[in-house]
């Protein structure tokens, strides 16, 4: 279930993430021009979220998520990406 | 050969998933060992291997982290080890970091991580066949010379896969990378940035590109991720799971209670009659019966979930489940202990291991003895057969919808608990679920076997040993003082453990209990399914196994109220009557405190809903 191909994917201290889990993150891949996907979204608007990215899959939940902001790319964009915590903001 | 030169010391380093386990069993075989790390309970695996010059090595392989900078307590123990802060772990001689060549950047991130160190190190590029298959092409000499430490292809999955990394080890040919070891510091942005910059340069000299990803595992996923059809996909596996563990283990666990009783009945034979001979086929051979009676279902279980951990499904399913028990203050973690629990909470608990944050852990750990064990089938057995009319309902079965609202009680019990604890912690700091959704892949069989083997020796030694002393000790308190000549009654009445179950009717009695049962629970309290052979000595029958239970159905169906056969049963939903879980738990939570609030707690809801049930079915029956 593709929601939508990122152009690529920052990282920034928003609300409620910590800066371990923004490292954390970070340590998993989520860094500025890294392409990543959701490739499954669950109930409740995705929580968890399975996102693809540099190869491997990661399951977030929404809070985590929401630390990631990415690009949607205009290609394949599509409204089920910004429900997943992300928003359209250039890296 | 110099006796004095000690075996070198490696330890294995890398991100979950990547084989290294693989690799670890691959280098050690079957010479391993499984300890704790002193003072936690983070499992500490080591293993040997000879070398050809005598040393031999020693090989760790440690918990597997996606960072020198921790999230979870193994993590952690991963980085205390690498700088040589844990008091009775010394630092490694040699580093091998496991790389996942599929999932490079990953792994190579933590490899400069460690490598900033300065310890020796080699890198092992693991899953080199699969990469290829993937699409995806390192250039190893390039990236051992951009790197500057020996970079060396593995296959651990493949029977000398792993030939290559043993001769760079054994030749000796890498050195400290650097003699400026770092201290390790917390990441800020430019650090960060730095290694980033780093990785990217590495990545682009080895050649690396991200892997093909295969359309077929891309729809699988799709399923098995899918809100709807993923979780009736994983019912439809624990359904399956189920049946398999109750039905394949009939056959077995026959033939262990069989080899048990003629066993028994052998020894008594050849020995003459008396204390020594009570002890050995009452207490021992009657002990460790009940112990291995299970093991059965036990090899089954994990076997299920040994294949399906190893398949990559697992994870899959904590990610369909996180939600749902996350209303509860659960992991979807917590979903494998859980499922484990059902065959026995030992392991169950044991298995807890894999819950990075320690208040899920606790929770889970607290919940597991909720879960309907095999332990409890033969006292829900006994009664539903000797107080349950075999009705139809519709259907179904009256009995099987008895046997079944238990089940269900023990689940709903443990996540009302669940929800009940998750109210009393404090400042709940927020843990993240960060999962890794590993590729699938197959079981690999000597992984597979290797790993049951562990847990079958896990679930003998150590259980096996506590079992045993205890109803050896029970045996002598249910055997003396003897009854006096022209006793009229069971012996059993006459016993510490008889005077003691007399007391403990007073207690017991607002809730059903008769005496017999009250004595019943005192040796009951070691095993729950002990009560059932305890019953048998009570009501003074001689029988053995499911002749007992035969011969114990009309004598309860007759004598006893249905009150207290309800009552007796909601008892034992809920009553912690395993002292070797709670010895489990104190050893996984290293303290008294826990066990003690586990009994604690578990001992009040089991009266409180005896007392409720008994109340209840008297008035209404």
């Amino acid at each position: 279930m593709v929601s939508g191909l990122v152009e690529s994917a920052a990282i920034d201290s928003g609300r409620d993430a910590s800066q371990s889990l923004v490292t954390r993150l970070r340590d998993l891949g989520f860094v500025p021009g890294a392409r990543c996907e959701v490739v499954a979204r669950m109930w409740l608007g995705g929580d968890p979220i399975a996102v693809r990215i540099g190869g491997s899959t990661f399951a977030l939940r929404r809070a985590e998520a929401a630390a990631v902001r990415v690009e949607i790319s205009a290609s394949h964009a599509r409204d089920a990406v910004a429900h997943a915590g992300s928003s359209a903001v250039p890296a | 050969m110099d006796a004095t030169v000690t075996p070198l010391r490696i330890a294995l380093v890398g991100v979950p998933n990547c084989g290294k386990t693989a690799l670890f069993n691959r280098l050690t075989g079957s010479r391993q060992k499984v300890a704790n790390y002193p003072g936690v309970t983070v499992e500490r695996r080591e293993g040997e291997r000879a070398t050809p010059d005598g040393r031999g090595m020693r090989v760790l392989d440690l918990p597997g982290t996606y960072s020198l900078n921790p999230t979870t307590l193994d993590e952690a123990i991963t980085r205390d080890v690498l700088l040589g802060r844990l008091a009775d772990t010394p630092a490694p001689q040699l580093v091998v970091c496991v790389v996942d060549s599929v999932h490079l950047p990953i792994g190579l991130r933590l490899a400069l991580e460690v490598k900033r160190l300065g310890l020796p190190m080699v890198l092992a590029l693991n899953r080199m066949d699969v990469a290829r298959r993937r699409n995806v092409h390192i250039d190893a000499a390039r990236l051992a010379a951009e790197l500057g430490v020996p970079v060396v292809p593995t296959i651990a999955v493949k029977r000398g896969g792993a030939d290559a990394l043993v001769g760079v080890v054994e030749g000796g040919r890498w050195a400290a990378p650097g003699a400026s070891a770092t201290a390790l510091q917390e990441h800020d942005a430019e650090d960060a940035e730095r290694v980033q910059r780093e990785l990217r340069g590495l990545l682009v000299a080895s050649g690396y590109s991200p892997p093909r990803v295969s359309p077929w595992f891309g729809r699988i996923d799709a399923l098995l991720l899918h809100p709807v059809a993923g979780l009736a996909i994983l019912l439809a596996v624990l359904f399956v799971m189920f049946q398999a563990v109750f039905s394949w283990a009939e056959a077995p666990m026959n033939w262990i209670e069989a080899a048990m009783n003629s066993l028994g009945g052998f020894t008594a034979a050849h020995m003459p009659a008396g204390p020594l001979s009570s002890l050995l086929v009452n207490g021992v051979i009657g002990g460790a019966g009940s112990v291995l009676v299970f093991l059965p279902q036990i090899i089954i279980l994990f076997f299920f979930i040994l294949a399906l951990e190893d398949s990559g499904y697992l994870p899959r399913a904590a990610y369909l489940l996180d939600r749902l028990m996350g209303s509860v203050g659960l992991s979807g973690r917590a979903f494998i202990p859980l499922l484990s629990s059902h065959a026995c909470a030992i392991p169950g608990i044991m298995a807890t291991r894999t819950i990075p944050n320690w208040r899920d852990r606790l929770t889970t750990i607290m919940i597991a003895p909720l879960m309907t064990c095999s332990a409890r089938l033969p006292v829900y057995g006994l009664l539903i057969a000797a107080l349950v009319p075999a009705r139809a309902v519709g259907p179904f079965n009256l009995q099987g919808l008895v046997l079944f609202t238990l089940y269900a009680a023990g689940i709903v019990s443990a996540l009302l608990v669940a929800f009940v604890m998750k109210q009393f912690t404090r400042h709940r700091q927020y843990s993240p679920l960060m999962l890794e959704l590993p590729d699938f892949q197959w079981p690999n069989a000597s992984n597979l076997l290797l790993g049951l083997w562990e847990r079958v020796k896990i679930f003998l030694s150590r259980v096996g040993g506590i079992i045993l002393a205890l109803m050896v000790v029970l045996w002598f308190l249910s055997s003396y003082p003897q009854p006096p000549p022209g006793a009229t009654g069971p012996a059993i009445q006459y016993s510490l453990a008889g005077r003691l179950g007399a007391a403990l009717e007073y207690v017991f009695a607002p809730i059903g209990f008769n005496w017999q049962i009250a004595i019943a629970l005192v040796p009951g309290l070691a095993a729950r399914e002990v009560a059932v052979a305890a019953l048998g000595t009570v009501y003074a029958m001689s029988a053995a196994g499911d002749d007992l239970s035969a011969a114990l159905e009309p004598v309860i169906a007759s004598s006893w109220s249905l009150a207290t056969g309800a009552s007796l049963l909601a008892w034992y939903v809920f009553a912690p009557q395993c002292l070797s879980t709670l010895a489990v738990v104190k050893r996984e939570t290293n303290s008294w405190r826990y066990p003690l609030i586990m009994a604690g707690y578990l001992f009040a809801l089991a009266y409180l809903a005896s007392f409720i049930i008994f109340r209840v079915v008297r008035a209404w029956a």
